[in-house]
């Protein structure tokens, strides 16, 4: 790791250290205890039945066989939903969401929609009285393809709905534009949106090298490790629903299941034990369908995803379709974008259709653009969010096309990246304005890393089979924006607690702590951050969109603040000083200059707590919401070998320089740019839904669903540019999703360099390199 | 999940005993790898496993130097390797006799799982479950395998070559199980070698894998034999495209046309994991490397898996 670009600041003592994460030794030694480790007396264990059709209508479903099974209590289909339901609707009748869609309801509009849960005593009995279920389909025409599904002559791939919720959506980024409903006559296409600037005819005419392109990208997997989990207690007597859940975000989950069950939130209570990986994807997919199964059972109710059933049944990212082309100037100055996104969004709403339109468009300072941006209805399981949610799919067609007019007018493609990058308060293509950003910075760094600098001898060193390449792509992401809450309480023994609703996802609470410590001039050590529920926490947005340190970093530092100027109150009492005369170190509250006229943080607590003490109790409180968003820019250098003869990628060595505004922990910083990376590696390389021609997933297994292993993955250098942003804490950006946006197109463009030819449909199989390589004939695998 | 019964069989002539009262649904239990997956996926019907881990017939793993020439009069010891049925995979590599005279059965059995699968995962069980796509299959072919197999009807060798007869198909009757496998010693100047093409480095099934043992006098090849994974309905020997190489040199030339006639024998499908014209490319291209590696080792260099 190398720090770059530090600007003069203050002299922390704990932020901006490599504090080992306080989560860490559980997770390693075992003992973390995740949702499906939860048990409970008398608990029922829930299996999914899956449709096998992309779409069909539900003739019957005959329960009797499955119920033969001994140990199965109960079948639940969508019909008994309604017992779950408060006011006695059923949410799966004909829903516009796929979350309402908890069971299919007469109709499965996507093979791995399930149809109907069968709850047993054991799990052995459910999965033995899933397999015995009778359902009888009657196969309807499914849409699998995104252009012919934009037809309009295209059937449709489900009957149109009323509103769509994009809460989870939003929950990633905060953009300003949101794409327009369709219209009228239903379509596929569920949104649309487009931003414009300049004249694109001018802006072609205007230039001298001019390249078109289509690009295809895969639909993927988040690859989170802890598949999804629900436990449900329901208590008849009270009617207190308790769920346990793996989830980014428990209040996210409790909105979700009162708007679902109608459950009024006095009487629900959403516990996030620790995760085990979200990546976007741990967005209340299974707590509502598993708090129905508890109400309707009227005994706890567990449901664990196998890793089957969340490859189908999962909200995957979306694959995509990218029409590009672009125009620059011989001297490298780009001119004009025309381009085009459609996301497969599958069944139902999701798909980042505007992020995705918005971000193609604003990373460079393109003086005439136009890009559409769609969102696509088809027969395909539905999307999710990802890790910055459809930026990868447009970045590979962005970074390609730039990659490629370099290579055509024979400059540097870092150059051209440096001449036309954004700057701070250029307009984005939406027209507003780019607060603070170091995107020039970040491609800078990349400029003169040595992966670039030496490219020509790695190309020098490919032999007749083996070539070397490398490739630079650039990504980014705007960064999300949601309200947050935090409370600090001082301890007897003069340390501190402190709760939060955020779940800790890449060792936030840890960095949390940091910033307590610094603030409280403790050690670490004195500092423990816990993640409350939804019943004992403050508010707390999801941990997703890269903002749950940007956010919650600064309520807690808010909070600290609080709690020293609560303490400065009492012991100015007490010392006989002025409180602004007072400073916190060591443990103690000390009058600045005079360290003898102290007091110490017991002796607060004490007079704070005791039986009959004067003062009121310590509890310090930070109430924080965040407007102005903190971008982070990536640049990313891969370089690899591809046998020419089997199409097979090794990737040998691989950079990633990141605007990261301030590294609260850089540890915890370099590992998010590492798993970036890694991910996007596996986006470039290898991870993709496999689909036959009647759209049934073939991989739904990670042995055939192929993410990165460590076999596969080379040492990756991180470097942490640091422009700090104008509102995060102590100048801190998002970190955790740029990295994920640039990988599958620096990737893409090494692959080219290497083998001088282009791959167009992401991941780059072998397969797919030896055809474009004109090794192949025939054509491409089913579904690929 | 089925309920399953589980019996250990006490010796060999038990273990038959328990497959004959046990009926269609009764199997033997190895490593466990792929049957215990099957049953809990309901891939295969299964009520009873009977384990031969325990029997001293199916542990045995011992290699016999064909017998000196100045051995005193009398003297012979049944030269070549047998492994037992249940010998889990990392001693098979392990075994510093293996790794001297039979690479490709190295090479092929390191790459079958990660290491707790290898601590118990089998060559015979990976031969019994007749994959297509088995990683030690082709290898076993190319260096002349023989399955010793019991039954009720009593014992019989199967060459491996001819074991398996289709997906999840083999030549074992009813009650009939592999007790070892054995490996004829290799000629002095001869040399193995085994590849598979995956799209990743670890943690994949083979899209193509071959495998090949060539032996040579002089820069003649006197012996050869090749074989083939993932490309046909069964793991594939090609003995007309190995008997081609016999009796000339191994230049650039004869390797081309090994290639070549090996990627026209391949009777591969397309499915997910490649089509069928990457796969017979694939052919091509594994074929010529394995008998690259394989001359090498045979002259004494070596060559790295």
């Amino acid at each position: 790791m190398t720090t770059a670009d530090r600007p003069e600041r203050p002299q922390y003592r704990v932020i901006g250290t490599r504090a080992k994460r306080t989560e860490g030794p559980g997770k390693v030694t075992g003992t973390t205890v995740y949702t499906a480790d939860v048990q409970l007396p008398r608990m029922l264990h829930a299996k999914m039945v899956l449709s096998p059709h992309a779409h069909a209508r539900i003739v019957r479903i005959e329960g009797a066989s499955a119920l033969a099974v001994p140990g199965v209590s109960r079948v639940v289909t969508a019909a008994d939903l309604s017992e779950a339901i408060r006011d006695g609707s059923n949410p799966a009748v004909n829903p516009s969401n796929r979350g309402d869609a908890l069971i299919a309801h007469t109709e499965v509009v996507f093979a791995g929609q399930p149809v109907a849960v069968v709850l047993g005593e054991s799990l052995a009995a459910a999965e033995e009285g899933a397999a015995a279920l009778l359902v009888e389909y009657e196969p309807l025409p499914a849409v699998l393809d995104i252009e012919a599904a934009m037809r309009a002559d295209s059937p449709l791939a489900r009957r149109p709905a009323g509103a769509v919720d994009r809460s989870e959506e939003s929950a990633h980024v905060t953009i300003d534009v949101h794409a327009e409903e369709s219209g009228s006559a239903p379509t596929n296409i569920s949104s649309h949106v487009s931003f414009s600037r300049g004249d694109i005819a001018t802006g072609f005419a205007e230039s001298e090298v001019v390249y078109e392109h289509t690009w295809r990208s895969a639909t993927l997997h988040q690859g989170y490790i802890e598949p999804q989990a629900t436990v449900a207690d329901f208590q008849p007597a009270t009617g207190e629903l308790v769920v346990w859940t793996t989830t980014q975000g428990q209040f996210h989950e409790r909105d979700t299941i009162m708007k679902t069950l109608k459950w009024p939130e006095t009487k629900l209570r959403v516990i996030g034990p620790e995760l085990g990986g979200g990546f976007g994807g741990k967005m209340a997919q299974s707590s509502p369908l598993v708090s129905a199964l508890a109400v309707i059972a009227k005994r706890p109710v567990k449901l664990v995803y196998s890793r089957k059933d969340d490859l189908l049944a999962g909200r995957p990212a979306t694959g995509a379709l990218v029409k590009i082309k672009t125009g620059m100037k011989r001297d490298g100055t780009l001119m004009a974008l025309e381009a085009s996104v459609a996301y497969d969004s599958g069944a139902y709403p999701g798909a980042p259709a505007a992020t995705g339109a918005l971000l193609m468009s604003s990373f460079y300072r393109w003086p005439h653009l136009k890009v559409d941006g769609y969102e696509v209805l088809t027969n395909h399981v539905s999307a999710g969010a990802i890790r910055a949610p459809g930026v990868h799919n447009v970045m590979q067609a962005v970074e390609q096309n730039i990659d490629e007019m370099a290579r055509q007018a024979g400059l540097d493609a870092a150059e051209v990246r440096l001449r036309n990058a954004v700057r701070t308060g250029d307009p984005m293509s939406s027209g507003k304005e780019f607060p603070a950003i170091g995107l020039v910075e970040t491609v800078e760094r990349a400029q003169s890393h040595p992966l670039w600098q030496h490219r020509d001898e790695v190309r020098a060193a490919s032999t007749s089979t083996k070539k070397r390449g490398v490739g630079l792509a650039i990504g980014g992401w705007l960064g999300g924006l949601q309200p947050a809450a935090a409370e600090l309480f001082l301890n007897s023994d003069g340390t501190v607690n402190g709760v939060t609703g955020a779940l800790d996802i890449s060792g936030t609470n840890t960095s949390f702590a940091q910033i307590v410590a610094e603030e409280m001039n403790l050690p670490l050590e004195k500092v423990s951050i816990t993640t409350g529920d939804t019943r004992t926490a403050p508010f707390a947005g999801m941990s997703a969109g890269s903002k749950t340190l940007f956010t919650m970093g600064k309520a807690l530092r808010d909070a600290a603040i609080d709690l020293r100027q609560q303490m400065y109150e009492v012991a100015a009492e007490r010392l006989e000083a002025n409180p602004d005369d007072l400073e916190v170190d060591g443990g103690e509250v000390r009058v600045k200059g005079v360290p003898t006229k102290n007091i110490s943080y017991e002796r607060l607590a004490a007079i704070t707590t005791g039986f009959g003490a004067l003062y009121k109790p310590l509890v310090g409180r930070g109430t924080v919401t965040a407007r102005v968003q903190a971008p982070g820019f990536t640049a990313q250098i891969a370089e690899v070998e591809v046998d020419t003869e089997t199409g097979f990628v090794e990737v040998k060595n691989y950079a990633s320089v990141q605007d990261v505004g301030f590294a609260i922990n850089p540890m915890s910083v370099e590992g998010q740019l590492e798993g970036g990376s890694v991910q996007g590696m596996g986006i470039g390389l290898w991870e993709e839904y496999i689909y036959d021609d009647s759209g049934r997933l073939r991989n739904a297994g990670l042995l055939d669903y192929r993410m990165p292993t460590a076999a596969d993955v080379p040492d990756i250098d991180s470097t942490l540019v640091e422009v700090p942003s104008e509102d995060g804490p102590y100048g801190a950006r998002g970190v955790g999703e740029p990295s994920i946006t640039a990988g599958g197109a620096a990737l893409a463009n090494a692959i080219a360099d290497a083998i001088g030819a282009r791959v167009p449909m992401m991941p780059a199989t072998p397969e797919r390199i030896l055809r474009a390589m004109g090794k192949l004939g025939g054509s491409e695998a089913a579904g690929g | 999940m089925q309920a399953l019964k589980y019996a250990r069989a006490a010796s060999v002539d038990d273990a038959i005993r328990l497959l004959r009262d046990g009926g269609e649904a009764a199997r033997v239990l190895a490593g466990g790898t792929d049957l215990i997956v099957q049953a809990r996926e309901r891939r295969r019907e299964v009520h009873l496993l009977v384990d031969i881990k325990r029997l001293a017939e199916t542990m045995v793993l011992a290699y016999h130097a064909p017998t000196p020439p100045d051995a005193p009069p009398g003297f012979y010891i049944y030269p070549g390797l047998e492994v037992g049925a249940a010998v889990p995979l990392y001693r098979v590599y392990g075994d510093p006799d293996v790794q001297r005279h039979y690479r490709a059965l190295v090479e092929a059995s390191h790459v079958i799982g990660g290491t707790a699968i290898q601590g118990r995962a089998t060559l015979g069980g990976n031969l019994a479950n007749a994959s297509p796509a088995a990683d030690s299959i082709p290898a076993m072919m190319a260096l002349g395998g023989v399955a010793r197999v019991v039954g009720a009807g009593g014992t019989r060798e199967i060459p491996v070559a001819e074991f398996c007869t289709g997906p999840g198909r083999s030549a074992l009757q009813p009650t009939e199980f592999i007790v070892s496998l054995y490996f004829p010693p290799p000629a002095s100047r001869s040399g193995s070698a085994w590849e598979r093409f995956i799209p990743r480095n670890e943690m994949d099934i083979a899209v193509v894998n071959a495998a090949a043992y060539l032996a040579f006098e002089g820069d003649t090849v006197s012996e050869a034999r090749l074989a083939l994974g993932a490309v046909a309905p069964t793991p594939l020997a090609l003995p007309d495209v190995a008997a081609a190489l016999v009796g000339r040199p191994l230049d650039d030339a004869a390797i081309d046309r090994a290639s070549a006639a090996a990627s026209a024998a391949a009777r591969p499908i397309s499915d997910m994991r490649g089509t069928e014209a990457q796969r017979r490319r694939l052919v091509g291209v594994l074929v010529g490397r394995v008998l690259r590696k394989a001359a090498a080792r045979a002259r004494g260099e070596e060559v790295p898996a």
